[in-house]
Parts: structure tokens; sequence; C-alpha cells
């Protein structure tokens, strides 16, 4: 950023002593002269700092998307925040051992067999598991259910929590199952990447095995998805402004939609 | 180190919770008004323990324990009936109320001569069968004071309250029902009842043939017969209904609904609620009318105390009459058959293909099951039977969280019994 060309110092009017030759009469000159203070070699680079915010969290075990705001980029970070859009993960899992921190690297506590689970049976659960998440949602909303705007919201499926509340999973299904291993897809709010391991846990329980989590990968935070994102060959100011400029549009018009 | 740990994990022992061929369990979960002993389950009524209180309300499902498999469920006024299509001697089980000896007589452990007024625990029913260890039982209905229970090959069975004639038999006056043994059979029908059902003081029977017989109170032209009198025996019902195949007949309250083969739905009894009102201004219609509805092939009926609910083939609910009919607090009543939103039910654009699968209605209560076994209940949650943890009335469907797929539930007055299957 700094070593891109920058406009040439400002100009102001001077009066200055004339040339000393005999021919011109002798006096101030008003002459426009480069404001010294605005040198580049005066102000030094114009970048030092960059204020830089961090959007929704990402473990160290997990990948994906991340936003990230610069300048003015936080204050609307901070309204991203409080529209409470879902965010959508990948998780893989494993049935068929169970460890003390619900991810593949963590102590054994137990292994069990795995042959009697059938997609069927895993699809009922996610069925189960959705139902529950989906009254849990129009009960933290903290809407009085007897009024005829809460019937409609409902109904148009508009009803979330826009405030605190525990981590909800609005939408879960199952995406890949080859025993041992399967893949969900979880649309969730409120969550944290260790909530949805003790989710693929539980499941197992649920099974009568037990499953550990192998893969977190956040594909879609709010309005950003995975094609937005940046690479990490990508990280250069040239990708960053494009993204930059890419999004704008998208997140103002959620911004308005719903906080409106 | 890192070798050790990992030879370690690999001799772990594997341990097996459930074998390949593992199969899923039937349970029974019930909840409401606990005080009359209708749930079954008699620490709620008489706690076990001396400084526990007997417990009015069970506002979420709890599980109730049988010895057999429960195919039938059936909440009546203030009673259950359960059953099993075992071919044991005891098929039926009765709970609650027995004032009137709609669970037949139950002997009184203390006095051997009188009986129990209320029963606490699901207690066998013995019923008067020439083949007991032959004869199955397909289904049980419950009234307000009277019980039916359909078998196999050795026709109806009714016990309970005779005063207007609604258990098939003539009325005797001055009977005292109470402590009584009378458990009276009924044979004499074109062809075999397939589907039996109780009003308030009315019952209704379905034959193989597509034909309606109707016994009991008809004040309200309940029975269908043409005339608001009692009727003491079964007899077909004529009308809009005379040579259709009926292939379903609901009725909880004093109106009655029946669907045909072809998804046409007819209704007679009380239009007080204007039930009926789309065909008629009268609010007692005694003969069956066809109800010309433009909502589709119609699969399901359910008829409820004021509101009835209707279910097309493509899995919409259709609801009219009077009260709360789910769709929000500002529709209390209508005569013509609105849908209610699927979205209510789940279907949304990740789950496009879940639809209603059955409909079931209490006395101001309704009742919907999914395709995927969720249930959702609405209405006026009368001491708590709708199962949702709350005492308040619930205006638009509300999913019940029970511990399994439902796959029928029975709905009564001020109780719900739901049969379950575990998810594994």
């Amino acid at each position: 950023l700094n070593a891109a060309p920058r406009r040439p110092p400002p100009l102001h009017v001077r009066f200055l002593p004339g040339p000393a030759d005999g021919t011109a009469a002798p006096g101030l000159v008003a002459t426009r002269v480069p404001v010294l203070a605005e040198h580049h070699l005066v102000t030094g680079p114009r970048f030092r700092r960059l204020k830089m915010g961090a959007g929704h969290r990402l473990d160290t075990k997990a990948s994906g998307v991340m936003v990230l705001g610069i300048g003015h980029g936080n204050k609307l970070l901070t309204d991203l925040y409080n529209c409470h859009l879902s965010k959508v993960y990948t998780v893989g899992g494993l049935f068929g051992k169970a460890t003390d921190d619900f991810s593949d690297t963590g102590k054994l506590v137990e292994k069990t067999t795995f042959d009697h689970i059938t997609r069927e049976k895993l699809e009922r659960i996610l069925a189960v598991i959705q139902g529950t998440n989906h009254k849990a949602l129009l009960m933290y909303s903290n809407i009085d259910m007897k009024t005829q705007e809460a019937y409609e919201m409902a109904v148009k499926g508009l009803i979330r929590p826009m405030g605190k509340s525990p981590p909800i999973i609005t939408v879960i299904r199952c995406l890949q199952f080859a025993l041992p291993e399967f893949q969900l897809e979880i649309h969730c709010l409120h969550e944290t990447q260790q909530y949805l391991r003790k989710i693929v846990h539980e499941i197992g329980l649920e099974l009568k095995s037990s499953a550990v989590c192998t893969q977190v990968r956040r594909i879609r935070d709010g309005v950003f998805t995975l094609d937005d994102a940046l690479l990490r060959t990508q990280w250069n100011l040239q990708s960053i402004q494009n993204a930059i400029w890419d999004c704008q549009l998208k997140v103002k018009t959620e911004i308005e939609r719903t906080l409106a | 180190s890192l070798r050790q740990l990992r030879e370690a994990d690999e001799a772990a022992p594997v341990l097996r919770y459930a074998g390949r061929a593992a199969r899923r369990k039937e349970r029974v979960f019930v909840w409401g008004f606990c005080h009359s002993g209708a749930l079954g389950i008699p620490s709620f009524v008489r706690p076990d323990a001396g400084w526990k209180k007997p417990r009015r309300v069970q506002p979420t499902p709890y599980r109730l324990e049988t010895e057999e498999k429960i195919s039938s469920a059936a909440c009546g006024y203030g009673f259950t009936l359960l059953s099993s299509t075992t071919t044991d001697i005891t098929k039926v089980w009765g709970m609650g109320l027995n004032k009137d000896s709609q669970l037949g007589f139950q002997r009184s452990m203390g006095d051997r001569n009188k009986g129990y007024e209320y029963v606490l625990e699901p207690s066998p029913i013995a019923l008067p069968l020439t083949k007991p260890q032959q004869t199955r039982v397909l289904q049980v209905s419950c009234g307000r004071a009277h019980s039916l229970i359909l078998t196999d090959s050795e026709g109806v069975f009714s016990m309970g309250n005779n005063s207007y004639g609604q258990c098939g038999r003539k009325v005797i006056e001055d009977e005292t029902y109470s402590e009584s043994h009378v458990i009276h059979q009924l044979k004499e029908f074109d062809s075999r009842v397939v589907q039996v059902v109780c009003g308030q003081d009315h019952s209704l029977f379905r034959t193989k043939k597509g034909a309606v017989y109707a016994c009991g109170w008809g004040a309200d032209g309940q029975t269908g017969l043409a005339s608001y009198n009692i009727t003491s025996v079964p007899t077909k019902l004529q009308g809009d209904i005379a040579g259709v195949n009926i292939v379903q007949v609901a009725s909880y309250g004093d109106g009655c609904l029946a669907v045909s083969d072809e998804g046409d739905l007819f209704g007679w009894g009380n239009s007080e609620y204007l039930q009926l009102a789309s065909v008629t201004e009268t609010t007692q219609v005694n003969v069956p009318r066809h109800l010309p509805f433009k909502i589709g092939k119609i699969k399901e009926a359910a008829c409820g105390g004021t509101g009835n609910m209707a279910l097309t083939e493509e899995g919409n609910v259709f609801v009219w009459g009077y009260g709360i009919l789910g769709k929000g607090p500002k529709l209390l009543e209508t005569a013509v058959p609105e849908m209610i939103p699927p979205s209510l039910f789940g279907r949304s654009d990740f789950n496009p293909d879940i639809r209603v699968a059955r409909i079931r209605c209490g006395l101001s209560q309704f009742a919907a099951l999914t395709n995927r076994g969720e249930l959702f209940v609405w209405g006026k949650n009368l001491r708590g039977c709708l199962g949702i943890g709350r005492m308040e009335d619930q205006y638009f469907p509300w999913r019940v969280t029970v511990p399994g797929e439902v796959v029928d539930v029975a709905c009564g007055v001020d109780h719900m019994v739901s049969l379950v299957k575990s998810f594994t």
C-alpha cells in the first residue's frame, strides 16, 4: 500500500524574493511551491497501522471462511453481528471411536462397533435434532406466541433469536455416508466449533455407538461464501481490494433488510 | 510416547451396544390431566412417599410401561383404553374413571363384591370371548361414559353407560351403571365391522361393505337416522351416503364426518359451530349431507367438539368450525375450510417432502402426524393436554418433543396417549 504511487504534494503560494538580475523590479514575486511539510520524506509512509477487526471465531482445528473488517468495516462488523445470520459448516465424522475432546486427535475413551448403523437411522436422528432445534428457535426468539404477527412470521420462517441464545441448529442433513465415515451439512446460529463436535459425539451415542469429529469447515458466514473467500496464495493487495469491492453491495443490502 | 499411545489405542477392546438385527422398540407416552388416573401411572395420584404431593397435570410426555405391544389406544372423558393384537387372554387394558363401568367390572381388592370407581393402573378388561386364544382385538374407542372394542371375528363389544342406547342394547329404566358386569356383544351388521367410533353419547360402526351404522343419542341428529330420537339398536344410515363406499368415519363430540373412497366428504350432526354451514343454515342435521368443498381428494377427516379437520391426498391440512383452528389468534371461526400453511409443519426448501400423514381431534385440540414421525398439536390447552410443557393455548401447530417416532396418537378431552417407536 505504501509503495503505491501517491499524489504529488500540494502547492501553495509563497511570496518569495524575485530573481536577482538587473532587468526586473526588485521585490516579492508570487510563486507556487510545494508544501514542504507534506513531502513524502517528511511525513513518512502513509499507512503505518491498519485497524482490523475479526468476525465470528474459528478454532485452531477448524477451517473455512473467516470474515475480517478493515477500517470502516469494523462498524459494519457489529451491524452484521446484530443481524444474527446463520452460518453453514461441513462437519466430517467417524464412527467407532469416542475421545475426550470429541475430535480424532484426543485421548481415546471407548471403541464400539458400528455395523448396525444405516443411513436411514442417521437421517431419522438428524430429523429429530432439526425438529427440537426448530422448537428452540421459536422459543428463544422471545416473541409472544399468542399474537397474529408471531403466527405470520412463523409461517414465513422469519422467526429467529435476535439476542443472546444457546447454540441453535436450523438445518442439518447428511451429505455423504460411507461407514465408518459420514459428512453432515449444518446451518446454525450462535454456535462454537466445539459444540458441533459435541453434536457429532451425541449423534454417535444416539445411534448406540460412538463418533468423533474429523473435520469442521465453515463454508458460509452470513452473506460471505467460499467463492468470496481468499486463499492463502491470494493474500495480496489487488485480490483484497477486489474482494472488498464485490462484497460491499451484498453487505449493505443485508444490513438494511434485517435491521430495518 | 506417541507409538505407545497408538498401540494402546489399537489394543483397546471394542464394545458392542446394539447388534446388527437390533429392532426398534414400541413405547407408549402419555400426558395431560392425571388426577382421574387416566394416564395409568399410580404415583401421580397416590405418591409412593408420604411427603410427595399428588401431581395434577403432566405437561410433557411421560413413558408408560406396558407388558405387551399396544396397537390401538383411545382416550375418553377421564379414562383411557389400550389394546394389543396379541392372542393371549388379556388383550385390553383400561385406566381412569370407571363410575359407569366404561372399563368393565374392576373387582376391588379390599371388598370382593364391589368394584373400583377409579382405576389408577392399566388393568385388564375381561371380555366374554368364545375363542379367547384366537380372536384378536383390532381397535378400541371411547366416548363420554361408554367404550367400544372391535374384534376380528366376534363382532363389537360395548360397555359403559347406556342411558341413550349408545351401547347398542335396549335402554333399561333406572339401571345402575356403576359396578355393572354387563358387556354387550353386537354382531348383526351387513358385513364385518372394520372401524368403531364413539361420539359423546352415540356410537358409529363402519362395515367392510362401506355402510355406516349408528346408535345412541340423536337430539343433535348425530345418529344420522332422519330423526332426533334415541336409537338403541345399530341402524344403517341413509341420506347422501346410501350406496357410497365409506372408507373412514370420525366423531368425538356431537358432529360426525365420513370420507368415501372417491375422496368426498359427508357430514351430519351438530352444526351450531358452522361445521356444516356450507350446505345448510339449520343447526342440527340428522341426515348425512355431502359437503362440496373444493380442496382436493380427501384422505382422512377428524371431528372435534367444535372444529373439524380434513387431510387431502397431497398432505395438506384444512380446518373449519369454531375454536382455536390453528391459523393464529384472529381466525376463530370459519364455515369454509382454510388450509394450514405446510411451512408450520416443517416443510421448507431444505425439506420439501414433509407432509402430514395422519390427523386426530380431541374435544378442542387438534393433532397432526407428519411422515417423519413428528407430532404437532394446537388448540385449547385444557389442563396441559397439549403436552408442550406450557399451560397456555397454542394458536398454531407446535411440535411435541417425544423421544421417538410417533406412530399414532389418541386425543381426549384433557389428556393424550401416543404410540411411539424408538429411533434405533
